[in-house]
């Protein structure tokens, strides 16, 4: 304002504070704008006029003295963020001229000037999508873009956006443009305005300038913005931006991050790529940690470690030879070894009154119970109070607490016992083994399943899991070649073994295998096979499904082939189209589940909301009994929108309407689809609705929300779930049922105790 | 609502920000502080994060665009399917003839469970009841208006819109004429109080780019009719906010707790409302320093000024509230009043120089049909102390002078003796004391 400090001011000052009493006379409407004016802002106003009129003059010398001046005020004004600069306020009514005389100018440098400055002025005076800025900048002298303010370059930011769309449209050439695009990226990035430099080269289409333009001080906060946004970015762009975003990891070296783009993106070039470039053990290692467990099958090969012994050590880690190890260490040293027996977490006497004392319901179910949050509560650490303890202490009645279960209490029990010896390969398996050659089937499957367990995620060089278990498939009886599928299953998730799969499609092709092992043999071939889209497997399954005949279709259990089959699809989006194709001609019973739940799995984790759409589409009518692909569709939205916090809030203000206004058969699946999306996360809105849920009148809708409730609390000792559920204890002291549930979900919550 | 004890009052606060977020209001109590989340279902949608005006929040607001459209799509899809319109109906009636009538007006003081209630009419005792099934459990919440069966008192139904009619008076529904136009001088002013309330209700990234918290209020101080009123006027006038404003003296009340309660509720519905503008005028009515009190009405007076300190900087945060405070005795106000967190800007008022009194002389008398020999200056260079409010009563004295000589124009023998006059009026008319 009073940057001004000319001699010829001060006369003007004088005149002008003179002057309006004497204006009042003359013409009102001028006088009334006029009156607004201070008299420093008169002073400034005539000067302008002055400029501007000697802009117009002849003589070049008068007229770049005064345009050097017009651009030194419009420079020099220092105003306040809420208002308009001074200058260019009072220029405003002489734009039209100077564009008018601009056109009548010679070529030349002063030319350019004018431009420069007509460029500032149509920052306020063009009219919207006119881009006269952009236009003035163009023709003007190319300076130092940043000198005219941020305002400006984000202006023009906005109109070379709109310029490119329209010049794009019309085939126009771009390349001054991009000159002006490579400039304000370079201010943005300088002026700690990262997100509007990613913005504007979104929008012109080339992210690839941003790598010159980042240096180490914001590459962070840059490679930041491109992953958020690329959860929001349709389909090519967010790739893109991965890419982009993984490029400038590698190049400041910010190599660890750089791995989880390379993860997220399942990209193995790129996983190499970061392997191979550093030297440095330590930080390789914790790479490996890094790939395991992401559970990325990888062979380390001479390019990515040179030294043959370093290279043993780290494919080690990747084929988590050593989590059991590490796990124990990390028990010991936060001092959480001590095994906890149920009743540790049940927590009985903190309930009053009549919870405590009514134990005297179905004592095998509460055996049962026992045993899962037993396992639950134990996993991994290698000792509990019911099946490790007694065993070695008699070893004559081993097991006791086993042949406390009845039929397949029993198989669970045994089961447990791989879950609490979870990793410990060696000694696990030879603590499992003497109850592989039980003569009781029920012990025996059980105890396969547990091999299958203490191996989940271990990839050792002599399969001792294929070894053990492969013969079982074979045997006569159910419950064992289940066992020992399942066991598999578990075992070699996502590692393709070739074996499975031989053995595993023979049973899938006999006409002759019962439904379960046929049902248990396409899910363990899913998770062997997830995410691979498969063809020959996916055939297979195709092939039972259609030929089993239609009373062993109603069976509910066959409901999980399309799952196997989705499995094979797991996240990878359209692959799955041409198995859906054939999915359209399945017996009509299953055929819309199976639509659904292969639309599900294979979108799970996009948060594509097409998909979320076309899944809640499923929801809305009101069917008849007998359907069943409501269910499916509702866990589907679950799936789908799981992939970043806000489509999960959105999915769960949807699952809220789901609620309110469907059927029995959706409601049923309302709750687990939250505990589904939030899944060791326990979010106070969530927990209130199934705390909610867990008292409805409709046993199936409690017993799931009590689930789910430990689904969202599993693994963190959340205290307020943690009492929630022992309420519901004594609530439920009288079903059977829920009790079961309720329990189960006290181990979910205290999983590995909490750490 | 009558004369619950200040006790009974917390409880009706504190869990009066989360309104409707769930059923069990039980386990409520131990919630950690969530974000401010009320009315209905609009106010549960998800924070989007950059505030920034970048891509990425244009990509997080469709997303949630996307999702509120299935939303509707799928609502309006059940309504259309409901198949059962005349039962409800039906219902309806039905549910009429269980409320009865006519229905008392009651306070919900705390949730027991699922189904009990504690509740208080605005005569006599609380009471035990139960809550009918019907009544929307979800929008229940403690401190909430409720209706009341007439006879049994059990829980039949909610007032949607709880504000308390105190407050809505407070509401300044239309804006006042001045403008920042009709203030003269106070450049520096009018800039402060723009950035300090104005910038950070319309760009709050502004204030995040550079990783600051915006001031939450400003108290403007200054001698009496130096304008700040009228700037609190203008900013009124000028902003798309809400605007409340309020009287010190309003916030003392007749019963014990109300002035607490009061102010509870003002900034309750501010933040309902947000985002808005407190403007509590002659604050000094409540805020003085603390002293010990001996009768019960200063204590209460005492009270009333700790709720407002906790208000303004107290566990709750408040989202998009600004607050301003207009005193002319600024010494006198509780220094806890005015420390930074609460109030972190203070703008004085001082009375105008020469250069902005020739302004308020040309506001004032820009209206007015002045002879030709009328020669302002005289007034403006003299060395007397004007307030703004001062010249204004010259010009308006100097009116009613030609007025009364029944003359069309006045003239400068007008603006003399109108200014001797004020002059005379604000020297000696008046004791000396009282303008201090």
């Amino acid at each position: 304002m009073a940057a001004e400090q000319n001699p010829s001011n001060s006369s003007n000052a004088e005149q002008a504070g003179a002057k309006p009493p004497a204006k009042d006379l003359k013409k009102k409407k001028d006088e009334k704008k006029e009156e607004d004016l201070s008299d420093e802002d008169l002073a400034l106003r005539q000067q302008l006029e002055l400029y501007v009129e000697r802009v117009q003059d002849s003589d070049p010398g008068v007229q770049k003295l005064a345009l050097e001046s017009m651009r030194q005020e419009i420079r020099t004004s220092t105003s306040s963020m809420t208002s308009v600069p001074k200058p260019l306020k009072f220029l405003r009514p002489h734009y039209g001229t100077l564009k008018a005389y601009f056109e009548t100018m010679a070529e030349s440098d002063l030319k350019k000037y004018l431009a420069d400055i007509l460029s500032v002025l149509a920052l306020t005076m063009s009219a919207e999508g006119e881009r006269e800025s952009l236009k003035y900048r163009l023709l003007g002298s190319e300076g130092d873009i940043g000198s005219w303010g941020h305002e400006y370059v984000r202006n023009l930011a906005g109109e070379i956006s709109q310029e490119f769309a329209k010049r794009q449209y019309d085939d126009m050439p771009i390349d001054a443009l991009m000159e002006l695009v490579q400039q304000i990226v370079a201010f943005h990035m300088k002026h700690n305005a990262e997100p509007e430099a990613v913005d504007l080269l979104m929008e012109v289409e080339d992210l690839d300038l941003l790598v010159e333009h980042v240096d180490k001080t914001n590459y962070k906060r840059t490679c930041l913005y491109l992953i958020s946004s690329s959860s929001f970015l349709p389909s090519p762009d967010d790739m893109l931006a991965l890419d982009i975003a993984f490029t400038i990891y590698i190049k400041f070296e910010d190599l660890a991050s750089g791995l989880r783009i390379a993860l997220f993106l399942d990209n193995l070039q790129y996983v190499k790529q970061v392997f191979t470039s550093t030297e440095d053990l330590l930080l390789k290692k914790q790479f490996c940690y890094n790939v395991a467990r992401h559970g990325l099958v990888l062979e380390l090969d001479d390019e990515m470690v040179a030294d043959d012994d370093d290279r043993e050590a780290l494919q080690d880690i990747v084929n988590n030879v050593k989590l059991s190890e590490g796990y124990l260490t990390l028990a010991r040293d936060i001092e959480v070894m001590e095994p906890k027996s149920p009743e540790d977490i049940y927590k009985a006497h903190l309930i009053d009154g009549r919870g405590s004392t009514s134990s005297s319901l179905d004592s095998a179910r509460q055996n049962l119970a026992a045993t899962f949050v037993n396992a639950f509560v134990n996993a991994g650490f290698g000792q509990d109070k019911l099946m490790t303890v007694l065993s070695e202490s008699s070893s004559g009645s081993s097991g006791s607490w086993l042949f406390k279960n009845k039929e397949h209490g029993k198989t669970s029990a045994a089961a447990s016992l791989g879950m609490i010896l979870l990793w410990d390969v060696d000694s696990g398996l030879a603590q499992i083994d003497k109850y592989l050659h039980s003569t009781d089937n029920h012990v025996a499957a059980g105890a396969l399943l547990g091999v299958g367990i203490v191996n989940c995620g271990i990839k050792n060089d002599c399969d001792p899991a294929l070894a053990l278990l492969i013969d079982y498939v074979h045997k006569e009886d159910t419950a064992i070649r289940i066992g020992a599928i399942l066991g598999l299953g578990i075992a070699y998730a996502g590692s393709h073994k070739e074996e499975i799969k031989v053995r595993l499609t023979q049973i899938l092709g006999d006409p002759k295998t019962p439904p379960e092992v046929l049902v248990f043999s396409a899910i363990t071939l899913g998770l062997v096979y997830v995410g691979s889209c498969n063809e020959e497997i996916a055939q297979t399954i195709i092939l039972a499904i259609m030929e089993r005949s239609e009373a062993e279709m109603a069976e509910p259990l066959i409901r999980l082939l399309p799952v196997a089959l989705g499995l094979l699809y797991l996240g990878k989006q359209e692959s799955v189209e041409a198995t859906a194709e054939v999915s359209k001609t399945f017996n009509e019973k299953i055929r819309k589940h199976c639509d659904v739940t292969l639309l599900s799995m294979a979108y799970a984790g996009t948060g594509n909301v097409l998909k979320v759409q076309k899944l809640l589409g499923y929801c809305a009518p009101h069917l008849e009994k007998g359907e069943t692909h409501q269910g499916p569709a509702v866990l589907g939205i679950a799936l789908v929108a799981m992939a970043e916090e806000l489509g999960l809030e959105m999915a769960i203000r949807s699952l809220e309407h789901l609620l309110q206004y469907g059927e029995q058969n959706i409601r049923r699946a309302v709750p687990l689809a939250l505990g589904m999306l939030c899944i060791s996360n326990p979010k106070v809105n969530v927990m209130d609705t199934l705390s909610r849920l867990s008292h409805d009148a409709d046993a199936d809708v409690s017993m799931a929300a009590i689930i789910s409730l430990g689904l969202i609390g599993s693994g963190t000792n959340n205290a307020r779930i943690a009492g929630m559920l022992r309420n519901l204890s004594s609530y439920y002291y009288k079903e059977a049922g829920h009790l079961f549930c309720v329990r189960i979900a006290q181990g979910l919550v205290h999983m590995e105790r909490g750490y | 609502m009558g004369q619950g004890t200040p006790g009974g009052l917390n409880k009706h606060n504190l869990p009066g920000d989360r309104k409707n977020d769930g059923g069990d209001k039980k386990e409520k109590k131990f919630e950690p502080s969530a974000p401010p989340s009320r009315v209905g279902r609009k106010a549960r949608l998800p924070v989007v994060t950059p505030v920034t005006k970048c891509k990425l929040r244009l990509l997080k607001l469709e997303r949630i665009k996307d999702y509120l459209l299935m939303e509707e799509e799928f609502v309006a899809n059940q309504e259309r399917l409901k198949p059962h319109e005349e039962k409800s109906e039906e219902d309806r009636s039905k549910v009429d003839d269980l409320r009865g009538s006519p229905m008392s007006v009651g306070n919900l003081e705390e949730l027991i469970d699922e189904n009990h209630a504690i509740v208080s009419s605005s005569v006599g005792p609380e009471y035990y009841v139960s809550i009918l099934s019907f009544v929307d459990k979800d929008q229940l919440e403690p401190g909430c208006a409720i209706l009341m069966h007439n006879k049994v008192l059990s829980v039949v139904g909610l007032l949607q819109d709880d504000v308390d009619p105190m407050v809505s008076v407070m509401k300044v529904e239309k804006a006042p004429l001045e403008s920042y136009a009709d203030i003269g001088g106070l450049d520096a002013q009018i800039q402060e109080i723009k950035e300090a309330v104005e910038l950070p209700l319309t760009h709050p990234e502004l204030y995040e780019d550079i990783g600051i918290k915006p001031p939450k209020g400003v108290i403007l101080y200054g001698e009496p009719g130096t304008g700040k009123t009228l700037l609190a006027k203008a900013v009124a006038n000028s902003t798309s906010a809400t605007f409340l404003r309020v009287v010190g003296s309003e916030l003392i009340q007749k019963y014990l707790g109300d002035g607490p309660k009061l102010v509870r509720e003002l900034f309750r519905v501010a933040d309902d409302l947000s985002p808005s503008i407190v403007f509590i005028d002659e604050i000094d009515a409540v805020g003085t320093k603390r002293y010990d009190a001996h009768s019960g009405g200063e204590r209460e007076i005492q009270r009333t000024m700790l709720e407002l300190l906790n208000q303004l900087d107290g566990f709750d945060s408040r989202g998009d509230v600004k607050v301003i405070l207009a005193t002319n005795k600024i010494e006198s106000l509780d220094p806890a009043l005015l420390r930074p967190g609460r109030i972190d800007r203070k703008i004085e008022f001082p009375l105008p120089d020469i250069k902005t009194r020739r302004r308020i002389f040309q506001i004032h008398t820009s209206r007015m049909t002045l002879a030709d020999d009328v020669n302002l200056e005289e007034f403006v260079m003299t060395k007397d102390e004007f307030s703004g409010a001062d010249i204004k009563a010259i010009c308006t004295e100097a009116g009613l002078l030609a007025l009364r000589e029944r003359r069309m124009k006045v003239t400068h023998t007008d603006f003399k003796k109108a200014k001797e006059k004020v002059m005379f009026k604000k020297k000696e008319g008046v004791p000396e004391g009282l303008y201090m």
